[in-house]
């Protein structure tokens, strides 16, 4: 106990001069801490990392198996051979290519153009103060409440009369005015960012002669970079994933994404399933053959792009989230 | 081109100008929408060769959810208790998490990375295809028959909730990337003189949590909680969300859609207004 401590006040000692610059580095390790104290953090970490890495291991796991893999008790994780086949099938029954198109299409142009408007929006918001201004900012906040399930039928039958079914223009146009989906949590978080960053620059600008547009395009814009990549990563991924709006704007089977796709081949492999199991009412076995391991393979490749991406921008990511300040207020 | 206006005139022109395409944005895609939606919840709709023709029937939809339908309040008690349940087990998780991320360690980038793994694939189909399969199960709890272990040296009343929160837990922890991510930004906010201070003054680690750490990630834990609701609230796999679509285009019963889709709009309201409410002072004092 006692050399512990004396331990940990020498560490202290020669850590606190040269971390004292560096604001970032968190008040634990300032404070050296005891072994057993980080047993305990990297059991901890290990621990839940399994938890969050285990339904990826799942999937994978899963995808590589064969159908008698499934039924096989022996077989937990390890499948009895390596065979890829069901990444064969899932390509063909995704449609993978066209549908990938599609899914990039209606993630991507919506992605791009919300960090353009909300930026825009975002800034308004946080460098100006007008009349009515408290009033806007509590519908900005109401707008992020409210469940789309409320407003989806005048929307549908909205977008019917303008003759925006099986178009993109339901996910382009509201990105393009801030809205769309989450554009109200997205101008919050660029609002957010615009706050934190200090006046003199836009001051600058101005004496310079600089117009508002030009203040913001030339210079605070360009500084938005973490907030960007934020809303940006956020918006792709949550595009690419919904299916609650394209099932709805999206009617003609040419126009799904990918993962209306999925959906589609999960529902076709319960079909296959049913037919499977009424064909072998006889069998007395037990053993229900299923195609869980096709489904699978079909759902790791529809999420597989943005886990490729995820790969390569992670790092900037989490920075960004911690320079952005999303948690700001 | 400006040059007649006062600063103070120019000054709100361009607040406008900023904030108008949101504001256009906010009547065609949210206020007349809503407003539609209200009024279709008060009325029959039929549809018609001349488009959808609505007759006033005052509450009648309203009614019908609480006293004919027989599926929506189970459902929606069934959402709102899941939440209660849920959003504190997620902001605990989440804190938690953010603690252990924010220290300085080897291989903190890595473990950062597989935390917010979750956010891009906890959103949509594919996590509810991993429930079905069963994927949410630990296989820990099954391999240790932890039911059969906890019946032996608790009641039986205890064992069931519990065995219902260990089960939900990892999709709980799933749900929370975003929750991490937000904690563990205002937790690097915090100034290091804070923890000297509280250092130089004697305190542990576990006063420095309570009177230092939380009471500074408090309007995080707002943030949080409030994003946890409106999440759940709209995530795909909604027992409600899901009931309302089959109502509004499957039955094509598209009065009544409307009023559920209020009465679940309300309901979430009254919630997020609780919480408000419960995190008043940390609002008060930030003005």
């Amino acid at each position: 106990m006692q050399s512990n401590n004396v331990a940990a006040t020498i560490r202290q000692t020669l850590a606190s001069g040269r971390e004292k610059t560096s604001p970032y580095v968190p008040a634990a390790k300032r404070y050296g801490r005891s072994t057993a104290s980080w047993v305990f953090h990297y059991l901890m970490l290990f621990g839940l990392a399994f938890v969050f890495i285990y339904p990826m291991l799942y999937l994978i796991s899963k995808s590589l198996m064969q159908s008698s893999d499934l039924s096989d008790a022996s077989v937990q994780w390890i499948p009895k051979e390596l065979n890829f086949s069901n990444f064969k099938y899932a390509w063909e029954a995704l449609d993978y290519l066209p549908k990938f198109k599609n899914s990039i299409i209606t993630s991507l142009i919506p992605a791009l153009v919300q960090i353009a408007s909300c930026a825009f929006i975002g800034y308004g918001f946080a460098r100006y103060r007008f009349p009515g201004y408290t009033l806007l900012l509590g519908f900005l906040l109401f707008t992020f409440l409210v469940p789309p399930q409320t407003i989806i039928l005048p929307l549908y039958i909205f977008y019917s009369d303008l003759h925006w079914m099986n178009t993109y223009f339901p996910f382009v146009i509201p990105a393009l005015f801030g809205h769309g989906l989450r554009g109200a949590l997205f101008v919050m978080i660029f609002l957010q960012f615009f706050r934190g960053l200090p006046g003199q620059l836009e001051e600058a600008a101005r004496i310079d002669g600089a117009g508002a547009l030009r203040t913001f395009w030339s210079i605070m814009f360009p500084l938005a970079r973490p907030a960007m990549l934020v809303v940006f990563l956020f918006s792709l991924v949550w595009h690419w994933n919904d299916t609650f709006e394209p099932s709805l704007f999206t009617t003609i089977a040419d126009k799904f994404n990918l993962m209306q796709s999925l959906k589609v081949m999960d529902g076709q492999s319960q079909l296959q399933l049913q037919n499977g199991t009424a064909a072998m009412t006889g069998d007395l076995t037990g053993l229900v053959p299923t195609f869980a391991n096709r489904v699978m393979a079909g759902s790791l490749m529809t999420i597989l792009p943005m886990l490729i991406l995820y790969l390569f921008t992670q790092r900037y990511f989490v920075e960004s989230v911690e320079r952005a300040g999303i948690a700001g207020e | 081109m400006k040059k007649g206006l006062s600063m103070r005139t120019r000054h709100y022109l361009e607040g406008y100008m900023f904030t108008l395409p949101w504001v256009i944005g906010f009547l065609a895609f949210m206020a007349v929408p809503l407003a539609r939606s209200l009024y279709f919840s008060f009325s029959k709709l039929e549809i018609k060769t001349a488009g959808l023709q609505a007759h006033y029937i005052g509450f009648e939809n309203f009614r019908k959810a609480f006293t004919v339908d027989v599926d929506f309040t189970p459902k929606l008690m069934g959402t709102v208790s899941g939440l209660i349940f849920n959003v504190p087990l997620i902001l605990i998780f989440a804190m938690f998490t953010a603690l252990l991320l924010n220290r300085n360690f080897k291989g903190r980038m890595i473990f950062r990375g597989i935390f917010f793994l979750p956010v891009i694939i906890a959103s949509g189909t594919v996590l509810t295809k991993l429930r079905e399969d069963g994927a949410a199960n630990l296989p820990i709890f099954k391999q240790y028959d932890l039911a059969s272990t906890l019946s032996s040296i608790m009641p039986v009343e205890l064992v069931r909730p519990l065995l219902g929160i260990l089960e939900s837990l990892s999709l709980s922890m799933w749900d929370s990337g975003v929750q991490i991510l937000i904690f563990l930004a205002g937790l690097q906010s915090i100034s290091a003189h804070l923890y000297e201070a509280a250092k130089v003054d004697g305190a542990t680690p576990w006063e420095i949590f309570w009177k230092v750490t939380f009471p500074m990630i408090t309007p995080m834990i707002l943030v949080n909680a409030l994003f946890s609701i409106v999440n759940s609230f709209t995530k795909a796999g909604n027992p409600i969300m899901d009931y309302i679509m089959d109502v509004l285009f499957k039955k094509n019963d598209f009065g009544y859609g409307a009023a559920l889709g209020w009465i679940y709009f309300l309901v979430s309201f009254v919630i997020i207004g609780i919480v408000l409410y419960l995190f008043r002072n940390s609002l008060r004092e930030r003005g």
